[in-house]
C-alpha cells in the first residue's frame, strides 16, 4: 500500500509537464502610450491691450519650456502634436508667433497665426502642427517659449473696447518606450 | 534595465497572497504543523529538524492570470499576450510569493510520561511579497490618456508589500485534559528587508474642458516605506552577505509576535482546533526611508500673461504641487494574521488486530474526514479559503493527507501530503493544484513543502 502511493505520488511529479514558456519574451516588451494634455490657455481682454489710454500694438510673453528636454522625453517621445484654437471677439485682426528657443536664446521654430478682426459671426481659428523626426528634434532642444502677439491696423483700441482674444491649446504625445 | 524594473513594478504590483497551509495544517504526524496551530496534538518525546531540510517551503499564487498567460512560447506578440492579461485582471487580483526555510527545529516533552506538556522551538527565514494588480497604472503605462479620456484613474490601486525576515520563536503546548490541548509561541522577528505601500489614495482624469481642451487633474496621496535598503544605495563598500547575515541574526529590525492555539475533542472521534499565527509587529527604527508623492495639480498648460508677465515654468510647477518627498521616519508594519479553524469526524479502529499485551488499548482512528476554514489579513479585504480533507493512517509509519480547496486562486485546488517515519526518521512532502501538474505553467497557484525530521516517538507507558 505504502509503494502504491509513493508511486502514485512519484508519477504526478514525474509526469508533470509544462508549456513552452519563453521568458525571453520581456525584452520584446514595448509600451506605446499615447498621452494628451494642455498645451497653453490664455483669454486676454480687449481693455488689456490698452495702456494708460494708449493702445500697445505688441504685446508678448516669455516662458520656460523645458519639459521636453526632461529624459524620458528625450529618450521616448516620437512624435508630439500641438493642437491650437483661437476665438477672436475683438474687432481687429491679429498676428501671433510662437517661438521656440533654444538654451542660446535663439529662436530655433516658430508658428505663425493670422487671426482676423472679429465680424459678428464666431470664426474660430485652428491648427494642428505635428513634430516628428528633424521637427521634433527642435522642440527637444526648446528651453523656452515666447508668445508675441501683434495688433493688426484698424480701429483703435480704447478701456471700454469689448471683446476678448482666446486661446485653447493641447498636445498629443505619441510615446515608445522599448 | 528599465524592462527589468517595469517588469518588477509589474510584478510587485500584484500582492503576495496564500500562506494557505491547508495540508499541513493539523497534519500532526509532522511536528511543523505546530508552526501552523501551536495548540496541536503533535506527540513526542523530542525531535529535532535536519538542518536547512526539516521545513522546506513555497507558495506562488496568482489571482488573475498564469505564467502561461504572459510567457507562453507560442508565437503571440509579447505585447499582446500583456495587455490581454491586463485588460482581463481588476484591480482586486492578487499575485503572491511566500517562501520560508527553516533553519534548524526543536523540540521535547517536559516531565515524566503522565506529563502532557511539550516545548518546541526553532528559527527559520521568511519572504514574503503580495501585491495587488496595479491595474490603472498599466493601463497608463500601456494607452496613455487618450483612448480613455472621462476614465478616472485610481492610484490606489498600487497596494504592495514585501518582506525578509526571519523569525526565532519558542512555543509550548499543554494537554491541559483529556479533551483540549493549549498552545502558544513566542516569536522574534528580525526583519532584513522591507517594502510597503498599502494605504495609497488618488486619482487622474482628463476630460473635455471648456476654457481649456480639457480639464485635467492628478490628486495624489501616495507612501512607500521602506527598511533596510538604505546602505545599498550609494558607496556601499561592506558586505552584503554579511550584512544580511547579521540582519537574520536579530540584527535587523526587530519585532515581537504571538501564537496561539488549541485542540479541543467534544467526543473521542470529533476534534476541533482553531489557530491566531502572527499576532505581531515589527518596528522598522534602522535603515528607513520613505518616499511621499502628495499633492493636487490642475493641468491647465502654459498660461502667458501679456500684461504683467509670467514666468510659469511647467515642470516646476508640477513638481511644486506633488513634491516627491523623500522621509526619514521610523514606521511600524504588522505582520499579515492568520486564522486556521478546522472540524474533524474520525472513524475505523486503526489498532493492530492482535491483542495489544501491553495495556496500550488507545483507540486509534484509522480515517478523518474534516473541513478547514483559513484567513489571512490584507490590505483591502482579508483572503479566506475552505478546504474539505481527508485523512487516512496506513500502518503507523505512514499517513496521508488529501485536501480540496476553494479560495480566489482556484475553485479546484486538490492537494496531497504524505507523512512517513522509518525507524526514527521522518520525511514529508506535500503539494496543492495537483490537476495542474499536467501543465504547471497555466496554474493559478502552487505551494511546495517537504522536510525531514528525527522523531523520539512519546511514550505514555513508564519504560
Amino acid at each position: 500500500m505504502k509503494k502504491k502511493i509513493g508511486i502514485v505520488f512519484l508519477c504526478i511529479f514525474s509526469l508533470s509537464c509544462s508549456s513552452d514558456l519563453d521568458f525571453n519574451q520581456v525584452n520584446d516588451l514595448k509600451l506605446e502610450p499615447v498621452v494628451v494634455t494642455n498645451l497653453a490657455t490664455f483669454d486676454v481682454q480687449a481693455h488689456q491691450f490698452v495702456d494708460g489710454g494708449v493702445e500697445q500694438t505688441v504685446s508678448g510673453d516669455l516662458m520656460d519650456f523645458d519639459v521636453f528636454k526632461e529624459s524620458f522625453f528625450d529618450e521616448n517621445l516620437t512624435r508630439a502634436d500641438f493642437f491650437f484654437e483661437y476665438n477672436n471677439t475683438i474687432n481687429r485682426g491679429f498676428r501671433i508667433n510662437i517661438f521656440f528657443v533654444d538654451a542660446n536664446n535663439a529662436a530655433i521654430y516658430t508658428i505663425p497665426f493670422n487671426i482676423p478682426a472679429y465680424s459678428g459671426t464666431q470664426n474660430l481659428v485652428t491648427k494642428t502642427e505635428i513634430f516628428q523626426n528633424v521637427k521634433l528634434d527642435l522642440l527637444k532642444k526648446t528651453s523656452k517659449v515666447a508668445f508675441v502677439v501683434t495688433l493688426l491696423p484698424g480701429p483703435a483700441l480704447s478701456e471700454n473696447s469689448l471683446g476678448s482674444l482666446k486661446l485653447r491649446s493641447s498636445a498629443t504625445l505619441y510615446f515608445v518606450v522599448e | 534595465m528599465r524592462k527589468t524594473v517595469l517588469l518588477f513594478i509589474f510584478f510587485v504590483a500584484f500582492s503576495c497572497f496564500s500562506q494557505n497551509r491547508q495540508i499541513l495544517y493539523n497534519f500532526t504526524s509532522t511536528p511543523q504543523s505546530l508552526l501552523t496551530n501551536p495548540g496541536s496534538d503533535v506527540k513526542y518525546n523530542w525531535f529535532v529538524g535536519i538542518p536547512l531540510l526539516s521545513g522546506i517551503s513555497t507558495n506562488v499564487g496568482s489571482s488573475g492570470f498564469s505564467v502561461y498567460d504572459l510567457f507562453a512560447d507560442n508565437g503571440v506578440d509579447f505585447n499582446v499576450k500583456l495587455r490581454n492579461v491586463v485588460f482581463s485582471t481588476s484591480r482586486n487580483d492578487k499575485v503572491s510569493i511566500n517562501e520560508q526555510l527553516e533553519i534548524f527545529s526543536g523540540g521535547f516533552k517536559l516531565g515524566d510520561w503522565q506529563e502532557g506538556s511539550y516545548v518546541s522551538f526553532g528559527m527559520y527565514q521568511e519572504m514574503d511579497v503580495f501585491t495587488y494588480v496595479p491595474k490603472d497604472f498599466a493601463i497608463l503605462a500601456l494607452d496613455g490618456n487618450q483612448p480613455h479620456l472621462g476614465k478616472v484613474f485610481d492610484l490606489g490601486d498600487l497596494t504592495t508589500r514585501g518582506e525578509m525576515l526571519s523569525v526565532f520563536h519558542f512555543g509550548i503546548h499543554k494537554n491541559v485534559n483529556e479533551e483540549l490541548i493549549l498552545g502558544a509561541r513566542a516569536k522574534i522577528y528580525s526583519s532584513i528587508f522591507n517594502v510597503s505601500s498599502t494605504k495609497n489614495s488618488g486619482y487622474f482624469y482628463t476630460i473635455q474642458g471648456t476654457n481649456s481642451i480639457y480639464e485635467q487633474v492628478i490628486s495624489s496621496d501616495m507612501l512607500v516605506n521602506t527598511s533596510g535598503f538604505t546602505n545599498y544605495i550609494d558607496n556601499y563598500a561592506g558586505n552584503v552577505n554579511s550584512d544580511i547575515m547579521k540582519k537574520a541574526f536579530l540584527g535587523g529590525n526587530l519585532g515581537l509576535g504571538l501564537d496561539l492555539g488549541l485542540t479541543y475533542y467534544p467526543r473521542k472521534n470529533v476534534q476541533f482546533t482553531a489557530s491566531l499565527i502572527d499576532i505581531g509587529f515589527i518596528s522598522h527604527t534602522k535603515e528607513f526611508q520613505s518616499y511621499s508623492y502628495k499633492g493636487y495639480y490642475k493641468a491647465e498648460g502654459l498660461t502667458p500673461d501679456f500684461i504683467a508677465g509670467n514666468t510659469n515654468d511647467l515642470v516646476q510647477e508640477f513638481e511644486d504641487a506633488i513634491p516627491l518627498d523623500t522621509l526619514n521616519y521610523k514606521y511600524t508594519t504588522w505582520r499579515p494574521l492568520k486564522f486556521n479553524s478546522s472540524i474533524q469526524y474520525s472513524f475505523g479502529d486503526g489498532r493492530d488486530s492482535e491483542c495489544n499485551c501491553l495495556g496500550d488499548n488507545e483507540m486509534v482512528y484509522k480515517n478523518s474526514v474534516g473541513a478547514q476554514l483559513f484567513a489571512m489579513s490584507a490590505p483591502r479585504s482579508p483572503l479566506m479559503a475552505l478546504t474539505a480533507y481527508y485523512r487516512r493512517r496506513f500502518f503507523d509509519s505512514l499517513e496521508m493527507k488529501a485536501t480540496y480547496t476553494v479560495d480566489s486562486f482556484s475553485s479546484k485546488n486538490i492537494g496531497l501530503g504524505l507523512s512517513t517515519t522509518i525507524g526514527k526518521v521522518n520525511f514529508y512532502v506535500l503539494a496543492d493544484n495537483l490537476l495542474e501538474y499536467q501543465d504547471i505553467s497555466k496554474a493559478n497557484s502552487l505551494s511546495f513543502q517537504l522536510g525531514f525530521n528525527i522523531i523520539f516517538p512519546d511514550k505514555n507507558t513508564p519504560d
